[in-house]
């Protein structure tokens, strides 16, 4: 709880800002995630171009069985009462998450947990595992590129963001007493003298 | 895209509905807004165990994409936003409300994620009010400015409460940029004058609680009514619970910086503040509550003697602000007009006179005041702007200082005794 606020008791005995209830919250991180989920599906990359790319030149039977297994390390991730959209696009983001990587690390396990709340942690092993077996044959830049190209969340021009050139300083106001609590005076008005 | 050169608010867009079918719309319009769902803020756990720490890190994470996200938006969409989407606001709003601030008994992150976490918060959220304050982007990227002053206004996206918290979390290092922003938003819409100046009188209010709670006598509505029968059983400051101590000297703190730091940030809101007698006020206050304060802190049995000693520091420190706000206020009201020279400037050497006047009886004030900015060192510079300025007035004045400091039982200190 905050402790007690100057600009706390104007908001609530002045009349000059929107009365609000602070406690009310619009959305909670379920629905938060289900947006995140439906704005991922938005970005470009799609489970069938993933196919696509996967298994263009290579050996398909062994590709498509690795694809077979990331959706089902996807399916246990999203939940396994979710159709199959819900679920290639779980796979889409393991894809994605996991193109790069080795094992799965705080990062990953954290940005899967945003993505989709608690799973079990043998399904992001698993599918970890999958995404490494599937990009083994076809390079890393190969597959770096692919994504880069595909998905419209690495498009975006980070370097135009508002604000990126001013220089923003972390300082905050710290405590500037008069005058440190004087120990040698504690109390002293209590003696009483009895002469 | 919005055409070039026009102000947002009067360019028109074309683009697929949700039908897919093409329709032309206002650049700023409801429909344009993108279902974000920001969450509110929450405050970093104290002594988070690891589960509250990845609660607040989730947390935190979602707000820092979507404001990043907001602020990668091009000028029109970031307004479609910020005027339409209520969540946004709502996470804005809570972080200014919940965001630690650097006087929190624990201010300090439990761990190093969260600290890096609440960096980056912090940032995002300045540079999205720092957008929000400029209705100039580019030339390309603009609001008509009238029409700003209106949006921010009708909006709520500023208010006299929100623009002094941008002022305690943001202004110990980024003055400059707050000064701007804050000067343009009471440009654009001068409204804001308007609800300062209603402000004013609900934080003289938080004074007077603060003297009713500690059982004392103050001026303004409450001493006018009569005295109850059972008056003298209101606890005083030495009988109050422990906690309900702490929260008053934590509320005195809060107060005393976020005005100051409101002041100095934007001075030209010294004018309302001293429209409303608040000069007048906060020395009252000061003389009456300050030594009962200290009394309480030093004579009052702590078990934690940190609490004390920190209690102590920020009851100290609240003092400093409170003369630091009186200087400020003396220097916009009278001072600073003195020196510039204007065709006032007897009588605002007059009013500087007569408020030092109306500082002698308030003696601990006067001499704490007369430590940090000596009084010797103004009627000086008075006297070299206004060599006419009555000798007799400023050395009854300045006799007035020296008895003060013998009445408190101080000292001045030595950089302070010139010979005479």
């Amino acid at each position: 709880m905050s402790p007690p606020r100057l600009t706390g008791a104007l908001r609530s005995f002045s009349t000059v800002s929107k009365k609000e209830d602070f406690t009310e919250q619009l959305y909670d991180l379920k629905s938060k995630r289900l947006k995140r989920r439906e704005l991922f599906a938005k970005e470009g990359l799609t489970w069938q171009k993933i196919v696509h790319f996967c298994t263009e030149h290579q050996d398909k039977v062994k590709q498509q069985a690795e694809l077979k297994s990331l959706l089902h390390s996807a399916k246990q991730i999203v939940g396994t009462d979710q159709g199959q959209e819900a679920i290639e696009s779980a796979a889409v983001f393991l894809f994605e998450t996991f193109h790069n990587k080795d094992h799965v690390g705080t990062e990953e396990t954290r940005a899967i947990k945003q993505m989709f709340g608690p799973f079990p942690s043998s399904a992001a092993e698993a599918s970890c595992s999958s995404v490494a077996r599937l990009v083994a044959p076809l390079g890393d830049s190969h597959v770096e590129d692919f994504i880069q190209t595909q998905s419209s969340r690495h498009n975006t021009h980070r370097g135009s963001s508002f604000g990126r050139n001013i220089a923003f300083s972390y300082e905050c106001y710290t405590l500037d007493p008069l005058e440190d609590l004087p120990y040698s005076g504690l109390n002293e008005e209590d003696m009483n003298l009895d002469f | 895209m919005a055409c070039a050169r026009v102000p947002l608010d009067e360019q028109q867009v074309t683009e697929p509905g949700p039908l897919g079918k093409e329709h032309t719309l206002p650049a700023l319009h409801p429909a344009r807004k993108e279902e974000r769902c920001f969450v509110p803020y929450k405050s970093p756990p104290e002594d988070g165990s690891p589960a509250e720490v990845e609660e607040f890190l989730e947390h935190a994470k979602f707000i820092t994409e979507d404001l990043e996200w907001l602020l990668a938006l091009p000028h029109d969409k970031f307004w479609c936003q910020v005027v339409f989407d209520e969540s946004l606001q709502k996470c804005l709003d809570s972080y200014l409300h919940q965001a630690p601030r650097g006087l929190d008994l624990a201010s300090l992150p439990s761990s190093p994620a969260v600290a890096d976490m609440q960096r980056s918060i912090h940032r995002a959220v300045f540079l999205t009010f720092l957008r929000m304050a400029t209705h100039k982007e580019s030339k390309e990227n603009f609001i008509t400015p009238a029409v700003f002053g209106e949006i921010i206004y009708e909006n709520f996206l500023f208010d006299i409460p929100k623009i002094l918290d941008l002022c305690v979390l943001f202004g110990k290092g980024n003055g400059q940029l707050l000064h701007k922003m804050i000067e343009n938003i009471f440009t654009q819409q001068p409204s804001y004058y308007s609800d300062l100046d209603e402000t004013v009188p609900t934080v003289l209010q938080v004074f007077d609680t603060i003297l009713n709670k500690c059982g004392l006598q103050c001026e303004g509505a409450t001493a006018m009514e009569p005295m109850k029968l059972n008056a003298h059983k209101q606890p005083t400051a030495m009988t109050m619970s422990q906690q309900e101590l702490v929260d008053l000297i934590l509320y005195l703190c809060d107060s005393t910086t976020t005005i100051h730091a409101f002041l100095d940030i934007f001075p030209a809101a010294c004018t309302s503040f001293h429209s409303h007698g608040f000069l007048g006020r906060l020395t009252l206050f000061y003389e009456t509550a300050v030594p009962d304060l200290e009394k309480a802190v030093r004579k009052r049995n702590f078990d934690d003697k940190s609490l004390q000693d920190d209690l102590w520091k920020r009851l100290s420190h609240s003092c400093r602000k409170m003369v630091e706000m009186t200087h400020l206020l003396l220097n916009h009201a009278c001072l600073q007009p003195i020196l510039e020279g204007g065709e006032n400037t007897m009588s605002f050497a007059e009013e500087l006179l007569q408020h030092f006047t109306s500082f002698l009886p308030e003696k601990r004030f006067l001499s704490d005041y007369d430590e940090q900015f000596p009084i010797a060192d103004d009627i000086s510079l008075l006297q070299q702007a206004l060599p006419v300025i009555d000798e007799t007035r400023t050395s009854y004045l300045l006799q007035g200082v020296e008895s003060a400091w013998d009445s408190v039982g101080r000292r001045k200190p030595q950089s302070q005794i010139h010979p005479k």
